[in-house]
């Protein structure tokens, strides 16, 4: 009897705060925990993250829209989802390079890490666990695991490794907005955090490690993209026939002995050993883009650094639209190269004009030499 | 006959470690700028173990002590991997004996120092004693910061040497850097994201500001601080060990 009085009490209540309130109940439904607010219909005020130890030793990415490079997963959904994504730390020896392979400190495994795709208004639900201390494998098919690890494993470019490097570690996604010092804080060894964050702004952002030295634990290896794309897409949306995912980086390596190892003068001078696409020189060289003549190529470009910028140009094609930092608001049109900033992303789309081989290169052509070139072959035209 | 020589070089090597060694005090110039004010900080002279508490010693350590056994220590003075690599709660393994305890937490090497009447050297004495290897042993800043920056990117902790495996230097004192990372008493006094360590918590960058010297040797010294200030006392690593010290 009780209960019930109550319950009916609660149901006068919201039903009182409902009228009383001029919240609209689209934006009522984006609210989950106390504290949250919207502002401009964006949700903020997100509760504090947790950090605590898990036994848990299952696949380091979890997560039905995270991909390998240069895939970009679908959303096969309408409207807003809410996200439950891992990403653990690991360390894995790779190669970026023929013949040069060092021990990198990785999101799950790969460097980069996974690209993550939500759409404007999705709430991710992040788990990250330090595992920097555990030998584990991405090469082997995993239950359970992301759709990454069967890209990964079709395409091991990187002849991934597992290797062990304890080391604090931490998450920074430049596509949420929080409070840096809560969700972004740094976990040693063995500990889980835990925390949400809401695709608030379309764009490719870059997602990377901020625990000091920053520029050490970017150049190590541990930076990936994700891509929100727009609540009501872009223009071009339906005309699109290819979509890729371009991530350049590069990387301060020296050889000691029989080992590279990062190199902190180098990357203090900015003096790159490699510059990648997709992290290996021969990324998009070994495992080319491809697509037909005439039709309309995507690519989603991230420069992630740590700290060099990219020229993104695409030789033999003029860019008929981009849209800086992937917002439809900020749309360009015909150009030839685009300036990305560490950090900075574009969404840059061209028709290829014909069959034949398009290179795609970092203009700044001393890092085009370092490594940042890959290819899209474009076969015949295809009559749609 | 060889076998007996070998182990009579084994148990000169181990006598030579069983004296701590006494590092005469002085002048200290810390690598972190914490306080604009103080340029030179006086080090008291003090002993340091010669080599890192090897598993050995810290079996001898658990038998004498059953609270700070593997399955006894409660959660909250060390995480769940603490000691995981022994063969059992009392017996580290014939193989590892001779290397240098890991996967124990700071709680735990506090204990154990104290039992041996000593404590954890503080972050200024240990890197007082760094510096001074450096000075004896006329290492190059630039081979300083190698070697310390390939031991963070690649520690090889699956294939860990005995202590004392590499030369002493000048001071006596075995493998300071290269082997292990070592706990100090006052780890995580500085740029933790605690509320009392600095406002910026050196995250992301924004190193210049802590740095005396803002070199690449510096840096690698500043990367030890950072990255050990970041672990919590009850972390446990494969890469994490430990020597003790004792005032004089």
């Amino acid at each position: 009897m009780k209960t019930q009085s109550r319950r009916l009490c609660k149901l006068a209540m919201v039903s009182l705060l409902l009228g009383s309130m001029v919240i609209p109940v689209a934006n009522a439904q984006k609210l989950k925990h106390e504290g949250e607010f919207i502002v401009d219909g964006m949700v903020f005020g997100l509760p504090k993250a947790k950090v605590f130890t898990e036994d848990y030793s299952g696949p380091p990415v979890v997560g039905e829209y995270l991909s390998a490079l240069p895939h970009l997963q679908k959303l096969d959904y309408k409207g807003n989802k809410e996200h439950h994504v891992r990403m653990d730390v690991i360390s894995q020896k790779v190669e970026i390079a023929p013949g040069v392979s060092y021990t990198a400190w990785t999101f799950g495994g790969s460097v980069p890490g996974p690209t993550l795709h939500v759409r404007e208004g999705d709430r991710v639900v992040f788990t990250m666990k330090n595992r920097s201390d555990e030998a584990v494998v991405v090469t082997d098919p995993v239950k359970g695991g992301s759709p990454y690890f069967e890209q990964l494993q079709a395409n091991p470019y990187q002849k991934n490794v597992p290797a062990i490097t304890p080391m604090p570690h931490s998450m920074d996604f430049h596509s949420g907005t929080v409070a840096a010092d809560d969700k972004w804080r740094s976990i040693a060894p063995g500990e889980t955090i835990e925390f949400e964050w809401v695709a608030n702004y379309p764009g490719v952002y870059m997602y990377h490690c901020g625990t000091a030295s920053v520029l050490m634990h970017s150049a190590m290896g541990q930076y990936g993209a994700v891509v929100v794309s727009p609540k009501k897409g872009f223009s071009t949306d339906k005309k699109v026939d290819h979509e890729f995912v371009v991530v350049q980086s590069e990387f301060y390596l020296e050889k000691i002995g029989t080992e590279y190892v990062y190199d902190h003068t180098a990357a203090m001078a900015r003096d790159a050993s490699h510059v990648a696409f997709n992290g290996h020189v021969s990324a998009l060289s070994k495992t080319p883009l491809r697509a037909n003549a005439g039709d309309r190529v995507r690519l989603y470009v991230l420069n992630v650094g740590p700290s060099g910028t990219s020229s993104f140009h695409v030789i033999g094609a003029i860019f008929d639209r981009v849209w800086y930092e992937a917002s439809p608001e900020n749309e360009w049109r015909g150009m030839q190269t685009v300036l990305l900033g560490a950090s900075n992303a574009a969404v840059i789309e061209f028709i290829v004009p014909e069959e034949g081989l398009y290179k795609l290169v970092d203009h700044e052509f001393a890092d085009a030499e370092r490594g940042a070139a890959g290819a899209l072959i474009a076969g015949p035209r295809v009559k749609r | 006959m060889k076998k007996l020589a070998s182990l009579a070089v084994l148990l000169c090597a181990a006598s030579a470690w069983s004296e701590p060694v006494v590092i005469d005090g002085g002048a200290f110039q810390s690598p972190l700028v914490l306080d604009d004010e103080v340029v030179s900080l006086p080090v008291a002279s003090f002993k340091l173990d010669a080599v890192q508490v090897s598993n050995r010693d810290f079996q001898k350590f658990v038998e004498k002590n059953p609270q700070w056994q593997r399955g006894n220590v409660p959660g909250i003075f060390s995480d769940h991997n603490y000691l995981r690599h022994w063969q059992s709660p009392l017996q580290a393994g014939e193989d590892i004996n001779d290397l240098p305890v890991t996967r124990v937490s700071w709680y735990a090497a506090r204990a154990y120092c104290e039992s041996q009447g000593g404590r954890l050297p503080s972050k200024d004495e240990w890197e007082y004693v760094s510096q001074q290897i450096r000075q004896l042993d006329g290492i190059s800043d630039k081979e300083y910061a190698r070697h310390v920056f390939s031991w963070y990117s690649n520690p090889n902790s699956e294939n860990l040497k005995a202590v004392g495996s590499g030369t002493a230097s000048a001071n006596g004192i075995h493998d300071l850097h290269g082997l292990v990372s070592e706990w100090v008493e006052d780890f995580q006094l500085l740029m933790t994201n605690g509320d009392d360590a600095d406002l910026l918590t050196s995250s992301c960058g924004d190193t210049a500001r802590f740095m005396a010297n803002y070199d690449t040797a510096s840096y690698a010294t500043f990367f030890r601080y950072q990255s050990r200030s970041n672990y919590q006392p009850h972390t446990t690593t494969s890469t994490l060990g430990f020597r003790c010290a004792w005032s004089l």
